[in-house]
């Protein structure tokens, strides 16, 4: 069986990691990657706009952020994937490709995911913040852009980096409809293959577990030096 | 808007209610099945890596780790089309007169979401102090039976928040097995969609189930919660 | 300087503040004092609108704080405010802590601001921690850089919360003679303090406050010798016991 793997790995690598690129489209694992990472780069400033609408006094801000983080967290991936697939093509009036639908899908979920993680973020901070900050005088959007939102985001670093492992895994629903990524590569070898599944999708789930576990242990390394930067400084400070 | 409310009866009525509702009926299945599974192999977990046996340790978390860091639609595909491919001949066939696309979704998700409650539950129960275990030892309850009636129900209880939000993942995520062919709820719509053309209304129905089924669980979540806070308060 | 007059304040059913009628002069040190839950921290943090008020009317510096043309930040930016928890800002050194309001809400040059908030940090003995963060400081250093804070936009008052009620007691003292200092450079201040012999040594009056009302207004001599109200009697007995 190990030897089929390093069979197909030598026969396939290529496609596995960058698709049928240069004679065709780009994908497999590299195009997982700057799937995910647009959809993170795009979909982390929209969620830090929602989370300070979500937070908001005024209800005309918050009510329908509200509404729509529970929409986006009530219906699963592949139903907001089908809509995205119907309704940007008859909304800017031209298909658009697999990659692109992906995009825009795991932008508007995750949107709601990060909002989420931002809103703990603020929450979490103590009210004593809030309160020194306005007791200076500066106004709620001051309080939110000096005091309030560098350290929330700052604490929220090694949950944006799974939520970053969230989206890498998400991607892999773009073989559905047929966005160049790692599990569609996946798909295609299997079917020129045909007669060792096992070994092909064995791979492609190590492909993904050295990828993502590589990334938890970044994250608990972040995790572990927010955690020692307060302790020390709990320790001076004693 | 006649044409869209007409389109939204033709979708709600006859065959096409019918696909839907049985779509339905195997997304609910699918989740009650694979939430049960879950439960039952996270508790597992939860004691066996209770017990601090180095072996017993690494395995849990070797468990946990593949689960969590593997996409669940890969897993899926991985049971359906790779590891049964490695069942005997006979057993294969057997499984295919089963209805096999069920069993290995069910087979697959469960045992995914076990990684994730396992995690909840040991997290709740960390949150509990070790003064809980001495004194119900102390009582004389033995291992397992501290385990049951002191720990567990508190370590449940500290966990529920991230269960609910997981069993809410788990619901959405029976719909990954339209991808091995499983006629759930996103199948059957897609199917109706295929018969009537009826893009937005068909998505529309569907959507709207599963909300309610997801606010649904939010919602006793949040009862359940307010509940327990209630007795832990006093 | 501070003028309260029939302010109530409920919390729901329970009210909190009852007919409060006083007023602190320019130049003034007043302690309000009392047992906790009396409404001490509640009346203080009506002043800069923390908390609001449900009825009467606060006169600061002459502006009503509750009238419907006062500008809250602009009020609260006149209102030097030092919080019991110090409440300064994790995220930024010691000297951006204090250069931030006056910088963002003035508009005054950085490098000017620069050097005041350097010589109010000299005054209250923190200089040489300019460029720390608040987590490497002790309790009582975090307190004074909060006053520097504070100070910083020139307040015509200063409003002190419990300023050491949070404080480890070997701490208490440089922060009282920090308040002290400013106390003899003729700052207006009102503190909510257990500290009496603060009280004794630098206020001009002390209140004392009970179930939301000021049952008691007098100097701090007369106040700790012969105070008149009976639930004042016992309060002096008490904590001299």
């Amino acid at each position: 069986m190990l030897l089929n793997v390093i069979d197909i790995l030598s026969q396939y690598w290529e496609l596995f990691l960058i698709g049928q690129y240069p004679h065709g489209p780009l994908g497999g694992l590299v195009n997982t990657l700057i799937l995910a990472s647009l959809a993170l780069i795009i979909a982390f400033p929209l969620s830090v706009l929602l989370a300070v609408a979500r937070t908001s006094p005024y209800g005309i801000f918050r009510h329908p952020v509200t509404v729509w983080v529970y929409v986006m967290r009530g219906i699963p991936l592949i139903m907001i994937i089908f809509w995205t697939y119907f309704l940007v093509p008859s909304l800017i009036g031209r298909n658009i490709s697999g990659f692109t639908t992906m995009l825009c899908t795991l932008v508007l979920y995750q949107s709601a995911y990060l909002c989420e993680i931002v809103r703990g973020g603020l929450q979490s901070l103590p009210a004593g913040q809030t309160e020194a900050s306005r007791a200076l005088g500066l106004g709620y959007f001051r309080t939110m852009v000096f005091i309030l939102l560098p350290q929330a985001l700052y604490n929220s670093i090694p949950s944006l980096i799974s939520q970053f492992i969230s989206i890498i895994k998400e991607t892999s629903l773009g073989y559905i409809i047929n966005a160049q990524e790692m599990t569609f590569a996946a798909n295609q070898v299997n079917n020129q293959l045909l007669v060792k599944p096992f070994e092909v999708y064995f791979i492609l789930a190590v492909t993904y577990y050295l990828l993502c576990f590589g990334l938890t242990q970044l994250a608990q390394w972040f995790e572990r030096r927010i955690d020692t930067k307060r302790q020390g400084d709990a320790l001076i400070a004693t | 808007m006649s044409q869209f409310t007409q389109g939204l009866e033709k979708v709600l009525q006859g065959d096409y209610l019918d696909i839907i509702l049985r779509g339905i009926k195997m997304t609910l299945e699918l989740a009650a099945l694979s939430w049960l599974l879950a439960m039952v192999i996270a508790l597992s977990l939860v004691v066996i890596r209770l017990t601090n046996h180095k072996v017993a340790v690494a395995a849990v978390a070797g468990y946990v780790s593949y689960h969590r860091n593997i996409p669940t639609l890969v897993q899926l595909m991985l049971w359906y089309f790779g590891i049964s491919s490695l069942f005997p001949y006979e057993l294969q066939m057997w499984l295919v007169d089963q209805n096999a696309e069920f069993i290995f979704a069910a087979i697959a998700l469960g045992l995914c979401q076990a990684a994730y409650f396992s995690e909840d539950i040991r997290s709740g129960m960390r949150a509990i102090s070790s003064g809980q275990t001495e004194a119900a030892r102390a009582l004389g309850f033995g291992y397992l039976r501290s385990m049951r009636y002191i720990i567990l129900p508190q370590g449940i209880r500290n966990a529920l928040p991230s269960l609910i939000n997981h069993t809410i993942l788990l619901f959405k995520n029976t719909s990954l097995a339209m991808a091995i062919g499983v006629v759930e709820l996103t199948y059957a719509t897609r199917e109706v969609e295929n018969y009537t053309f009826l893009t937005f209304q068909s998505y529309l129905v569907c959507t709207l189930v599963y909300l309610f089924f997801s606010l649904l669980l939010m919602f006793c979540g949040a009862i359940f919660a307010k509940k327990l806070n209630k007795v832990y308060a006093r | 300087m501070i003028i309260f007059s029939k302010v109530n304040k409920w919390y729901g059913e329970y009210q909190a503040l009852v007919d409060v009628n006083a007023e602190v002069k320019k130049g003034e040190v007043v302690v309000v004092c009392g047992p906790s839950g009396s409404g001490k921290s509640t009346l203080i943090r009506t002043v800069n609108r923390l908390e609001d008020i449900q009825g009467g009317q606060i006169l600061y510096n002459g502006h009503d704080v509750y009238g419907v043309d006062s500008n809250l930040n602009t009020l609260r930016s006149r209102v030097g405010f030092v919080f019991q928890n110090f409440n300064l800002f994790p995220h930024m050194s010691v000297l951006d802590n204090i250069t931030l309001a006056p910088t963002k809400l003035k508009g005054l040059n950085a490098s000017y601001v620069k050097t005041k908030a350097l010589e109010l940090l000299d005054m209250v003995g923190m200089s040489h921690k300019a460029n720390a963060y608040p987590n490497q400081l002790s309790g009582g250093q975090q307190q004074r850089v909060a006053i520097a804070r504070a100070l910083a936009m020139e307040p015509p008052a200063m409003l002190f919360d419990e300023p050491t009620s949070a404080l480890d007691p070997e701490m208490v003292g440089e922060v009282l003679s920090v308040m002290k200092s400013l106390a003899k450079e003729g700052m207006t201040m009102m503190c909510v303090t257990h500290e009496m012999n603060f009280a004794r040594e630098v206020a001009d009056k002390v209140w004392f406050m009970d179930a939301g009302r000021i049952l008691e207004v007098a100097e701090p001599e007369t106040f700790f010798q012969n105070p008149t109200h009976p639930r004042a009697q016992s309060f002096i007995s008490d904590i001299r016991a």
